[in-house]
């Protein structure tokens, strides 16, 4: 009688160790170092690209008017509170006159005696002239000396020096009177444009020094926005451009303006580039002063030209470039790239065509042997 | 002549398989072990690798940036650009810390990345798995996927908040924290700005001190609070080299001229390996040597009962005329079989348990090729007992 | 002496030394001639269980002198090297209790004796087989000893002991599990193996049944045998 060569139980028994066998054997080649690495793959197009700068910036007053005393002094009142509309010419406030008003009665005092001065050295000056064409006809018909007549001659010449004193002195007084009203006027503080008080620095009864501003006024009309681009890329920033505004107030909502001027000083320290970007429309309500915006500026599109992701650029050694999949093998192909946009897409000048395959994404670092396995995308990145 | 071992696990084989798999899912453990000690080295490794740098530039005399905190200018890049060998020089911070999404916090390590040439810069990720690299210079972030991040999240790091544009696999700092990367200025702000609670404090103490708030000095006191806002400072500058230079003449060259501290990439990974995971691994050694001794313990035990188990059986077949070595190798071929079944088990479970731990769990072909071998081993030394038990059977017991 | 059979002259078991000294067995005499089926009867603590023991080469005796065929096994002290392969070649055993091994099936467990003797696997199921069916279990050769009922574990078991055609069987209580037309099988096999292959066979038993059935019965007590001549009837 023959014997059967498998049984029931070595049946069973193979149905667990087989499968078994199988796991053991593609754990150890599919995980591990001696697994291929997952990438995805691209193909390089042509495609223009519209380059865009990014910069943040704070909103500001293109013109902050620092209204205070030009003297050291006590502020007597203020008649406005921040938030308030001022008209051009508008009194604000006023500073205490101490003893200016006296001053001013002084000067008068000292103006009018001027004047008196003035009046008698007039006289005088008269006087002598009379005098001296006196002695002149008197000369002339020989019945005085001329001794008499050079004496009366130089007595005219004093009167006239004295009356050109005199009335310089009067002229001296009243600028002196007219320096002093002027500054007792200086005592209040007036609006020069129209605009809205942003900050009220010191209130009334404060001793303020010369210089020292006690409010500001602001035209909110004149906003703009002072941004900072890294110089890195600041490329192709230049006045006129259109810019994409977004408040941080106002997340999500981006306001149309343009860019006013690049600022010729850049600022070393940050190493950043400065410039204003101005409002298209007046926004409504009016952002507060200090507020942060992401300011966008469009470049000019370039022209179409081979364009990657630049999640695909990698560093080989010394080498900026793209592994690159030919013949399905992998090989790594440096390239130099232009200009870039905002959305991570980069132009390719030179190392690649269009067509070419290019690995973007890869869940390990790639070596000239690794071996890859292409998918759609990596596995364990949820989308 | 028939394998008596193999009929014997035939016809136990219930037994037999349940015994592998306890024993699979101990030495998986301990496999699991040895690939958390090759993960942590290996976490070191990619750390360094990820930063694309040749040399590591720090504050004077400290082990930064890693394993001690570094503090350098941000101006200091410069003049190592201008040193002969050097072709990219980049600043770089580091800070952990915790990263905020909606309701959750997740401890990450955040990476400030210098603006630069795209590819070439050192310290930007250098590969990713979705996404793109930073385009803004602020207020975006590539994140690693151990985060939990997705593309289009918005995270918020201290007051700001950033976009997720890119993902990345495996950066992760030294101890495993996953890494969050983000424009420099934007990290050297998160690093030095408190809370807004904190900064009213600092302009009110600055306020009250009549040295920087002189009337006399009108914008005074306004220039020493935005001097105090301001962080000028990072955590190291990422070298890399020209090809041709050789990293020790370089570092060598600007530790003399510059006076600051450079590490080459030996040296950064002596500093990782030698002084960061030491302590870990010593302890890791340790349970290794436990689990083995345990290991063993448990194949005696097992392989000692099955023999008891069937004494009987082997007097008569003593006494019936079978060989001594027969019986043993009956006993020692059950003992290897019970470790390849364990051995087998263990591999797929610490294969398909190790994506579950949280910290990275590396699995090396050695060091399976050793466990299977050490697995081997154990096992003939553990039948050992029961083989000496077996051959002292007298065969008489079998007669009445 | 013919070249199979089985002698034994003075064979003497000490256990002990000196005035502690206890005797299992005190010169005990036997000769089974090849072809012959003698029986052995004692009751317990007899020293029959040493004597198998010492028949079986399994317990060496202090005394006496055993010889199989021309082969002198034990000679007052003297014993042949490889009493293991003796056991396997010339001494075929029946025991008490089947003690099959479990993880051999009923065929393998037979077969297992001329494997080891290093006859190939095929040859030794094909006389595996002959002699299950000649003991009436063929139908269930593939069965594992814990499927087999009690009297068929014991019938695999005698024809364990018989596979390797020994010149010499012990049986130890072959029939005691075996109802009396069953028994009666095995004592008839019994004799037509010791018949056709001159084998030289002893049976330890005290099952009435079969008693009658032999031509010559050692009696041991208290380890003395002495000879009977037994009514030798025959097999129905």
């Amino acid at each position: 009688m023959k014997r059967l060569p498998l049984q029931g139980r070595t049946l069973a028994l193979l149905a667990v160790i087989v499968p078994l066998l199988a796991l053991f054997i593609y754990v150890g080649l599919r995980s591990g170092p001696l697994a291929p690495v997952t990438v995805t793959v691209v193909a390089v197009e042509s495609r223009a690209v519209t380059p865009a700068l990014f910069g943040i910036g704070t909103v500001e007053a293109r013109y902050t008017y620092k209204i205070g005393p030009t003297f050291a002094g006590r502020i007597k009142q203020l008649d406005v509170h921040v938030g308030d509309q001022v008209k051009a010419g508008q009194v604000l406030g006023e500073m205490e006159p101490v003893d200016l008003d006296d001053r001013v009665r002084s000067q008068d005092s000292a103006f009018k005696r001027a004047e008196a001065a003035l009046r008698e050295a007039q006289a005088r000056q008269v006087y002598a002239q009379t005098q001296a064409r006196r002695y002149m006809q008197l000369f002339a018909v020989r019945s005085t000396s001329e001794e008499i007549v050079s004496t009366k001659r130089q007595e005219l010449q004093i009167t006239n020096a004295a009356l050109s004193a005199a009335r310089e002195d009067v002229a001296r007084t009243r600028s002196d009177r007219e320096g002093l009203v002027a500054q007792r006027s200086n005592l209040r503080l007036i609006a020069p444009v129209e605009g809205v008080i942003a900050e009220r620095d010191a209130d009334p009864g404060t001793t303020v020094v010369a210089g020292q501003a006690v409010v500001e006024i602001i035209d909110p009309k004149s906003l703009w926005i002072n941004v900072r681009f890294d110089q890195i890329s600041a490329a192709g920033l230049a006045g006129g451009l259109p810019a994409r505004i977004v408040l941080r107030s106002r997340g999500g909502q981006a306001l149309k303006g343009s860019v006013l001027r690049v600022e010729p000083k850049a600022d070393a320290v940050t190493e950043e580039t400065l410039a204003k970007v101005t409002f298209e429309n007046k926004p409504e309500p009016v952002p507060p002063v200090g507020e942060l915006a992401e300011v966008t500026v469009d470049l000019p599109a370039l022209p179409a030209a081979p364009l990657i992701p630049n999640a695909a650029v990698r560093r080989e050694g010394d080498k900026v470039g793209v592994w690159q999949i030919v013949e399905g093998d992998l090989h790594f192909s440096p390239v130099k790239l232009g200009a870039s946009d905002l959305n991570g897409y980069v132009q390719v000048r030179e190392g690649l065509k269009n067509g070419d395959q290019i690995v973007t994404y890869s869940e390990k670092a790639l070596t000239a042997r690794s071996r890859i396995h292409v998918v759609d995308h990596i596995p364990g990145v949820s989308r | 002549m028939i394998s008596l071992a193999g009929r014997d696990i035939l016809h136990a084989w219930g037994k037999f398989v349940f015994t592998g798999v306890g024993l699979g899912l101990l030495i998986g453990v301990t496999l699991i072990m040895a690939g958390v000690y090759r993960g942590m080295v290996d976490d070191g490794k990619a750390l360094l690798d990820n930063s694309g740098a040749d040399l590591w530039v720090v504050q004077k005399d400290t082990l930064g940036p890693y394993a001690e905190s570094s503090s350098l200018n941000d101006d200091v890049y410069r003049t190592i650009l201008a040193m002969p060998g050097v072709a990219q020089a980049a600043n770089v911070t580091y800070l952990t810390m915790q990263v905020r999404k909606s309701q959750s916090d997740v401890r990450t390590m955040v990476v400030g990345i210098a603006p630069g040439k795209l590819g070439a810069t050192p310290g930007w990720p250098p590969y990713l798995v979705a996404g793109r690299q930073l385009t803004r210079g602020h207020y975006e972030a590539v994140a690693d996927i151990a985060t939990g991040f997705k593309l289009g999240d918005r995270i918020a790091i201290r007051r700001n908040h950033y976009t997720v544009v890119g993902l990345t696999r495996r950066m992760v700092s030294s101890s495993g924290d996953p890494m969050v990367f983000i424009p420099l200025k934007d990290a050297q702000e998160a690093q030095f700005l408190k809370d807004n609670d904190a900064i009213w404090q600092s302009r009110r103490r600055t306020e009250a001190k009549p040295a920087f708030n002189r009337p006399g000095v009108p914008g005074l006191l306004d220039a020493v609070i935005a001097s105090q806002s301001t962080n000028a400072f990072v955590n190291a500058v990422l070298v890399t080299l020209k090809p041709g230079h050789a990293p020790n003449e370089v570092a060598e060259s600007i530790r003399r001229w510059k006076r600051l501290t450079v590490y080459t990439r030996a040296q950064m990974e002596g500093i990782l390996i030698g002084k960061l995971i030491a302590t870990s691994a010593k302890q890791i050694a340790m349970f290794l040597v436990i689990l083995a001794i345990v290991s063993a313990a448990i194949v005696a035990f097992i392989i000692y009962s099955l023999t008891m188990d069937k004494i009987r059986e082997i007097a008569v077949l003593k006494l019936i005329g079978t060989r001594n070595r027969t019986i043993a190798a009956m006993i020692m071929q059950q003992a290897l079989a019970l470790g390849v079944i364990g051995f087998v088990v263990g591999k797929i479970t610490a294969t398909f348990s190790a994506p579950i731990f949280p910290k990275y769990v590396l699995l090396t072909p050695m060091d399976s090729v050793a466990g299977f071998f050490a697995v081997l081993l154990i096992c003939v030394l553990a039948s050992l007992v029961a083989i000496r038990m077996a051959l002292k059977v007298d065969p008489a017991e079998a007669i009445g | 002496m013919s070249r199979k059979g089985i002698r034994i002259e003075s064979l003497s078991k000490r256990y002990g030394e000196g005035d502690a000294a206890v005797f299992a067995l005190k010169d005990v005499n036997m000769l089974v001639e090849p072809g012959e089926v003698v029986g052995l009867i004692g009751p317990s603590g007899s020293g029959k269980s040493t004597l198998l023991k010492c028949l079986g080469a399994v317990t060496d005796p202090t005394a006496g002198r055993m010889t199989l065929g021309d082969d002198i096994i034990y000679d007052n002290g003297w014993k042949v090297r490889d009493l293991r392969a003796l056991r396997r070649d010339k001494i075929g055993f029946v025991f008490q209790a089947p003690y099959l091994i479990p993880f051999l099936d009923a065929t393998d467990n037979v077969a297992l004796l001329p494997m080891l003797a290093g006859v190939p696997n095929d040859e030794a199921r094909a006389r595996a087989l002959e002699l299950l069916t000649a003991l009436d279990v063929q139908h269930r050769a593939q069965a594992m000893p814990a499927q087999l009922s009690g009297g068929e574990q014991q019938r695999v078991s005698i024809a364990r002991g018989l596979v390797n055609h020994p010149p010499v069987i012990l049986a130890d209580e072959p029939t005691a599990p075996l109802d009396s037309v069953r028994a009666m099988a095995v004592v008839r096999i019994l004799n037509d193996m010791a018949r056709k292959l001159e084998t030289a066979i002893i049976v330890v038993t005290h099952d009435e049944k079969i008693i009658p059935t032999f031509k010559r019965i050692y009696h041991i007590r208290d380890g003395v045998t002495h000879e009977e001549v037994g009514e030798g009837r025959g097999f129905e």
